[in-house]
């Protein structure tokens, strides 16, 4: 069985071990990302054959998720998206001479949250699978859009920057020939666009040079070190915050299962849900509450197997990690989806193992090696941000040797950079890049199916019932952006906070 | 539930809007416009494609996309016009400062010298240039940190995962081919 195979073979174990290693640092660093850490390693590994590839990439990502929770607390800067919430307990409980404590509690809980989410990742993704045979290509449609506007609603605020970035993403998609007629499109007459606009040069550019430009606003900041104490936590703690963060668990794996909403979203929904159903914590939230470093951390963890469930299953990726996971799989030929599980189950039997062995592995450094992260995690911005821009040229060069491809992923950069600044999020781009193939086809397939016909393909939705959730479901995210929605969403909740106070 | 943009994971990042949401940043109009200008085009480029002749031609989606671009991106403009200019900021300072142009001319000029000049004296001239210019130190410290980094990464790539970059004036491959003959030798 598959599933063993990365526990029985030195080389793939080796290398999740070193993935999962370098991944707790890459998160932990301030300025490297997972994002950023697995675009830049999918093209230096496209040559290799796909298991080890994928195994070195699995372990960055659960590392790099658990990581950033530790410059979070030490320093009070989240080396992750997925470890702000941390943040707000984690740093007042080091601020206390309690760092190690936090450490501890925070890679036993992430290790719970993590195996939540593998399992469920398990049990779930045949039978979603199973289910989504039964999809239709308008619901591949509707699933792409709904993923997008997902990421740009959630991760921001702002739906429009969310949607324009979403919309770019698919227009960048879909420069070049298309496959299924040879059409040009946004191709200006250049042959250099024929081809399209490679996706890694893309990634690279928005996740890796973007933040490098972006960080070169702090390269005086000095980082602040604090004491460690004992990181192991007493069996008691865990198992008094255990019901905690079996909760907190199971809503991120049921974020990180959503399209396009990942770690991040999911640790935020958990601290919130902490503070609602902690009624006596022994310190305040955002004062040092063990709950408010608890929940985010099995959230972020475990939402890992909940973002594979929609990438295996229907080739949709859970969020900006697992969409360049789906480019890495494309690279190595493979083609995430319903079929893959059913012609290919070895492969996500051995996603499932490499997810588990990443998950042991992470608790073994997390709970060891503390002084060398130290040494570590304070590398000065001044090397680091030179060394980070010269890896991200190597990628961009490595997947094609083609300089056009640095050249596109340097604009990519400079142009990620302002949208930093201005507010608009990078992720539904990534995901509008990925998904732009999937989102043409399955709408020229459904559109054919009805005969060119508009009608019938709003019948088609309206007469579905899976169609017409996920229709409502993007028509929700519409509405909830407007000001009825606010204006309703205040009524009601002012009424019930009446009646409360009553 | 709490909103922290995740985008700006980095607790000390400027680049959360203007430090308030509802605040103009320096340029952000510019940018708006620029963005709605660029979508128009694209709109327009997209209609060439294959114009209203199916919905399902190859033009289809590229104009739906486009058009939704254009329609976010005029309303992010209008929304943007009427919000107030951050006075506490100015685009020298906190959008654009010098070593960011620096270090944008400086990744151009990389992308250039790569080809013809090869990837270790480029990266060289690089990271020297670069970690001298960020970390103000000494020249004996600055050359060792960027050489030995350099030396790091390229055995990493190049041995690791076989990453073929340009050689240019260096002559790479003669230089590894005698280092093979050399373990190849004492084997013998």
């Amino acid at each position: 069985m598959n599933f063993l195979t990365v526990f029985t073979q030195p080389q793939l174990l080796m290398l999740v071990g070193l993935g999962t290693f370098a991944g707790v640092y890459v998160g932990a660093i301030p300025g490297l990302s997972v994002t950023m850490a697995v675009s830049i390693l999918i093209s230096f590994t496209f040559s290799w054959d796909v298991y080890p590839a994928i195994s070195l990439m699995i372990g960055i990502y659960m590392g790099g998720v658990y990581g950033g929770s530790r410059t979070a607390i030490l320093l009070n800067i989240p080396g992750a998206p997925s470890a702000i919430a941390t943040a707000l307990d984690g740093y007042p409980m080091a601020k206390r001479g309690e760092a190690g404590t936090a450490i501890g509690v925070t890679t036993v809980m992430s290790f719970i949250g993590g195996f939540i989410g593998i399992g469920v990742l398990a049990v779930a993704a045949p039978v979603v699978s199973d289910f989504a045979l039964k999809f239709q290509p308008r619901d591949y449609m509707l699933l792409a859009i709904l993923g997008i506007l997902l990421v740009g609603s959630l991760s921001q605020g702002s739906l429009l920057k969310g949607i324009f970035a979403g919309a770019l993403g698919i227009a960048i998609g879909a420069v070049g020939r298309d496959p299924l007629t040879f059409t040009e499109r946004f191709t200006f007459d250049f042959r250099l666009l024929e081809g399209g606009i490679s996706f890694i040069a893309v990634m690279i550019g928005m996740f890796g040079v973007s933040e490098a430009l972006l960080q070169l606003h702090h390269v005086d900041k000095d980082a602040v070190r604090q004491k460690i104490n004992r990181i192991v936590p007493s069996l008691s703690t865990v198992k008094k915050h255990l019901p905690l963060s079996l909760q907190t668990s199971t809503i991120g794996v049921i974020i990180g299962a959503l399209p396009g909403t990942g770690g991040d979203i999911a640790a935020l929904m958990a601290y919130d849900h902490a503070k609602r159903v902690t009624k006596d914590p022994e310190r305040e939230f955002g004062d040092g509450a063990m709950e408010g470093l608890i929940a985010p951390e099995t959230a972020n963890n475990s939402a890992v197997g909940g973002a594979f469930i929609p990438m295996m299953t229907l080739g949709i990726p859970g969020d900006a990690v697992t969409a360049i996971m789906i480019g890495a799989l494309f690279i190595h030929g493979l083609n995430p989806g319903p079929m893959l599980m059913i012609d290919q189950p070895d492969m996500f039997w051995f996603i499932v193992g490499a997810l588990v062995m990443a998950n042991i592995f992470m608790v073994i450094f997390g709970l060891t090696g503390i002084k060398l992260f130290t040494k570590i995690v304070e590398m000065p911005r001044s090397v680091l941000i030179p060394l980070i821009m010269l890896l991200s040229i190597v990628g961009a060069y490595a997947v094609n040797n083609s300089i056009t491809d640095v050249y596109w992923m340097l604009g990519f950069g400079v142009f990620g950079y302002f949208m930093r600044h201005y507010g608009y999020p990078l992720g539904p781009v990534i995901l509008g890049v990925i998904l732009s193939r999937l989102l043409d086809d399955n709408w020229r397939r459904a559109i054919i199916s009805e005969r060119e016909d508009l009608g019938r393909f709003f019948e088609g939705i309206f007469t579905s019932p899976l169609s017409l959730v996920l229709f409502i479901a993007v028509i929700l995210i519409f509405v909830s952006q407007t000001p009825l929605w606010t204006r309703g969403k205040r009524m009601l909740l002012g009424r019930k906070s009446e009646s409360t106070s009553k | 539930m709490q909103h922290i943009d995740p985008e700006h994971h980095d607790g000390t990042s400027d680049a959360t809007p203007g430090g308030t949401e509802n605040m103009r940043r320096p340029g952000e109009l510019i940018f708006g416009v620029v963005m709605l200008v660029t979508s128009l085009g694209l709109l327009w480029s997209a209609y060439g494609i294959s114009g209203f002749e199916a919905l399902s031609a190859p033009g289809s989606v590229p104009m739906a996309t486009t058009l939704a671009m254009v329609i976010s991106a005029a309303l992010i403009v209008a929304k943007t016009a009427r919000l107030p200019l951050d006075t506490s900021e100015t685009l020298s300072r906190d959008i654009l400062p010098g070593v960011v142009l620096i270090f944008a001319a400086a990744l151009v000029g990389y992308g250039i010298l790569l080809k013809p000049f090869g990837f270790l004296p480029t990266s060289a001239l690089f990271l020297i240039g670069a970690i001298k210019l960020l970390a103000r130190r000494g020249w004996g410290w600055t050359l060792t940190v960027a050489l030995s980094s350099l030396i790091v990464i390229w055995l990493i790539f190049r041995i690791v995962f076989t990453v073929l970059m340009p050689a240019g004036i260096v002559p790479e491959a003669e230089f590894i081919q005698f280092f093979r003959d050399l373990t190849n030798g004492g084997d013998a």
